[in-house]
């Protein structure tokens, strides 16, 4: 009894200093990524060539205006004192005001990467059952009909352009089929009366309580997220395939079949558990691309997502909102892929770190 | 057998769970206008000088006088009942309509009228160069613009200009009348309100501004108590969707009313479709060519043959209905069709062996230059058209497409041979063009588009004086039409092009008026039957 209370406290300890450990790998991936992103995205902010004084009194202003503007900018002090300058106010939280927007980054980040991250995650889902279900079929059936279809379709995943193939699923099933609602995460009509709470609107407009809103949120986010998790799908279904094939031919495959064990048995008792790290991460990968923002899907869909935003303040030479849009998604990179290593050393000590 | 039926159900099951029928048809008293608003800053009218605020600036503010929206060359009063110059033509004493009141319901008062004008001039944001043309600074504008009592403003203006040009100055969107009290009780730091201001309206315009979220929606509400009337609509939204091909779509599926900025081919495809009307309507954008002749890379650029033979090397024709069909019509001087003493010259056609001829006449050969052009559409296709039609002449073109601001910090420092680009007025009256275009008094005068061009030009600067100088509207008219003679027969610029705009709208909408320039968008009388 003493023996399994102990075997049992030893247990908690070392997860807890596992997760300890993880805690701060985690922070420290964060501050060495910040500071380098930081660092990066501030040269090559000043190492373009194009002039931020415009971007903020315009094109017509007089000389006058535009030097104040310039020295209200801080753009006479030397490089390093600006850096020194910016980095203080990145660390308090003060990413400062977006030239595109008027607005503070902070403001505008929050507002859009809700949009990202609630496409993404559903987007992800879809593809990831969508991927492992029709890797495991191609797996299982290699060769056959089965096989050939999943190949076709993973091969449109990698080469259809998604600009495109978003456009025609618009056509089809917004204006033809009218099977899902039009671009934009709303129809007009809702988007005057949710309270926007999360930011996530299938959140904020269930926690309404008004149930047409939900379908129609529903209806709008439905057609992006199955052409983003087209894409999804078809990398998650090649590695699921390949990983099966591997497995299905190793010793412990073969014994269980010599064992009278059932196919079904065989794939969810003995090969998903085997390769589920390797899915994990691919799906994980997947996933962080997703968050990065799919700029063309983004585009296409009316979807205000940090994509979209970043993509705008790159063509207005927006540096305050470039910096701050590029540390968010880092931010995101680094998290994911800590806990994606998290998860994976769990369900397989082997791949710990 | 069941794996496969289970497989398929789930599928069609997934499907049937995402895919809920989508609504159509805008509520009956919404307007709803599909464009990109990703352009939006700022909606103070002291600092708003994009696109979208200024389409916007009309229907929530009132300035003192304005363009009538059926004769936009004809000013008419809004806040003010009537205006008198005073002898000496340097000031205007404005008599304020009686029971005028802001969306807040306080009244609207001189106060209001010279605290607008003085935060505009001190804030000096983006388009406070239209108000410096009156000779406004920091400090002088308040002894300009005063009180007189409780129903009269007096406008006076320091600058050498006539009264006409400065009525054409108060009926641009900075001299619209905010509701001082309000503004200035959500000022903070001394900013006259200008951060509160830039998402919200405090005016007394058909609608107020509600909501703006940038790069997603812009909503206005009705403002009955308007001193224009009460408007027709309850809202009005203008939702952000930035390709056009997505806005063709809600437009023809009834979740849009009015879909804008729709390319030559997204138009072409809506003919003959039911229940869609496509609106066209000068627009005073010009696109026009820039030669540096301050160039020491290349000194052909500061010669007149060379600007000469440029006019005879661009394919007018080709690049109006053909590259661009239907979204630009030919224009060739410096003044938009529309707009008041423009003259629709059209003298230049592409004759390559006419421009081969001057140019070998003033010994020029072997011309190369660097043609700089925003990386947006249409200008690096405009480019790539002027490179080929300027190659017929003999004179090679390397184009350099780049952002924007980088494309107008090369201008504004004249580090550049040449650029393709656009030019839209600031305010409705010649002088907005002429004093950009022919206006150029070498590195002590005003850095105007003519500086830019290093176009020393005294005698053609003179009589663009003169023409702001005059009272006279008639005689005003004849002199900016020999100054665009003067410009479009030897300068250092290629007018080429004046755009039109091509908008959608659904039959439902009706009354729906645009005028020429950007402001003039009215939302007001516009219902849907």
């Amino acid at each position: 009894m003493t023996l399994v209370a102990s075997s049992i406290v030893y247990r908690r300890r070392s997860w807890m200093l596992a997760a300890g450990v993880g805690l701060l790998r985690w922070l420290g991936s964060i501050a060495i990524g910040l500071a380098g992103l930081i660092l990066v995205t501030f040269i090559f902010a000043h190492l373009s060539p194009v002039d931020p004084v415009i971007k903020v009194v315009g094109d017509k202003a007089t000389p006058e205006t535009y030097a104040a503007a310039r020295l209200a900018l801080g753009l006479d002090q030397p490089l390093l004192l600006q850096f020194g300058s910016y980095a203080g106010r990145v660390l308090t939280g003060d990413f400062g005001n977006a030239w595109s927007t008027g607005q503070p980054v902070v403001n505008d980040l929050l507002r859009a990467f809700p949009a990202t991250f609630e496409l993404a995650t559903v987007a992800i889902v879809m593809g990831a059952i969508a991927g492992v279900g029709l890797g495991l079929i191609a797996g299982l059936w290699p060769g056959g009909w089965r096989d050939a279809t999943v190949r076709v379709v993973s091969l449109l995943g990698y080469s259809v352009p998604i600009f495109w193939l978003g456009l025609l699923a618009l056509l089809l099933f917004y204006a033809r089929l009218h099977w899902f609602g039009g671009p934009g995460r709303q129809d007009v009509t809702y988007e005057l009366m949710t309270t926007h709470v999360t930011g996530l609107m299938l959140i904020d407009t269930w926690l309404s309580g008004d149930s047409a809103a939900f379908r129609d949120a529903v209806s709008h986010i439905g057609l992006p997220a199955l052409v983003l998790a087209f894409y999804s799908t078809a990398g998650i279904a090649r590695l699921t395939r390949a990983a099966i094939l591997e497995e299905l031919h190793k010793e412990y495959v073969t014994t269980a079949r010599a064992k009278g064990a059932s196919q079904a048995r065989i794939v969810i008792r003995h090969i998903l558990p085997n390769i589920r790290a390797a899915i994990i991460t691919v799906i994980a990968l997947a996933y962080a691309v997703l968050l990065e923002g799919a700029v063309f899907t983004e585009t296409v869909f009316a979807w205000p997502g940090i994509g979209r935003y970043l993509t705008i303040s790159l063509f207005a030479s927006d540096v305050p909102a470039i910096l701050g849009g590029t540390l968010v998604i880092g931010v995101c990179f680094i998290t994911l892929n800590t806990l994606t290593d998290f998860i994976v050393g769990g369900l397989d000590p082997r791949l710990k770190p | 057998m069941t794996f496969r039926w289970t497989f398929a159900a789930s599928l069609l099951g997934s499907v049937a769970l995402i895919s809920v029928p989508a609504g159509a048809a805008t509520p009956p008293d919404v307007l709803v206008v599909a464009q990109s608003i990703d352009d939006a800053v700022s909606f103070d009218p002291a600092e708003g000088y994009e696109l979208t605020p200024f389409q916007t600036f009309n229907n929530v503010y009132q300035r003192l006088i304005e363009s009538s929206e059926a004769d936009p060359t004809k000013i008419v009063g809004a806040l003010a009942e009537s205006w008198d110059v005073a002898a000496d033509g340097k000031s205007i004493t404005f008599k304020l309509k009686p029971g005028a009141a802001f969306v807040s319901g306080n009244p609207v008062r001189p106060e209001d009228v010279v605290y607008s004008f003085v935060r505009a001039v001190k804030l000096g944001k983006t388009p406070v160069f239209i108000l410096q043309e009156l000779g406004w600074k920091p400090d002088n504008i308040e002894a300009l613009v005063t009180k007189v009592d409780d129903s009269h403003v007096k406008v006076g203006w320091a600058a050498d200009v006539g009264s006409n040009f400065a009525l054409a100055i108060l009926t641009a969107p900075i001299s619209s009348v905010v509701d001082g009290k309000e503004v200035a009780a959500h000022a903070s730091n001394g900013d006259f309100g200008n951060a509160w201001l830039k998402t919200v309206s405090a005016g007394s315009g058909q609608f107020k501004l509600t909501r703006f979220v940038p790069h997603e929606a812009l909503i206005l509400e009705a403002n009955p108590k308007s001193p224009a009337g009460a408007p027709k609509l309850k809202s009005v939204i203008l939702k952000n969707v930035a390709d056009a091909a997505a806005r063709r779509l809600l437009v023809e599926q009834g979740d849009a009313d009015i879909a804008r900025e729709l390319g030559a081919d997204q138009i072409a495809s809506l003919a003959g479709k039911p229940g869609i009307t496509v609106k066209e309507t000068p627009s005073a954008q010009q696109d026009y060519i820039i030669f540096n002749s301050a160039s020491k890379s290349v000194p052909a650029l500061s010669n007149p043959a060379f600007w000469e033979a440029a006019r005879y090397l661009v394919d007018y024709d080709g690049l109006a209905n053909k590259l661009l069909k239907g979204q630009y019509t030919i224009h060739q001087t410096f003044l938009p069709v529309g707009f008041p003493g423009a003259i629709d010259d059209k003298p230049f056609a592409l004759d390559p062996a006419k421009a081969k001829a001057i140019l070998a006449k003033a010994g020029l050969t072997d011309i190369k230059f660097k043609l700089t052009v925003s990386n947006q559409p249409p200008f690096t296709d405009i480019a790539q058209a002027l490179q080929s039609s300027f190659a017929l002449g003999g004179v090679a073109i390397e184009v350099e497409p780049v952002v924007n601001s980088e494309l107008y910090g090369k201008l504004r420092s004249r580090s550049y041979d040449a650029s393709a680009l656009y030019w839209f007025p600031d305010y409705f009256d010649a002088n907005t063009n002429a004093s950009a275009f022919a206006f150029g008094t070498g590195d002590d005068g005003p850095h105007t588009v003519a500086w830019r061009a290093g176009w020393n030009t005294p005698d053609i600067s003179a009589k663009t004086h003169s023409a702001i100088v005059e009272q006279d509207p008639a005689k005003r008219a004849v002199l900016y039409a020999n100054i665009q003679k003067a410009v479009e027969a030897s300068s250092p610029f290629v007018f080429m092009l004046q755009a039109k705009e091509q908008i959608v709208l659904s039959n439902k909408v009706k009354n729906y008026v645009q005028g020429i320039t950007p402001d003039q968008i009215y939302y007001g009388q516009v219902e849907k039957k």
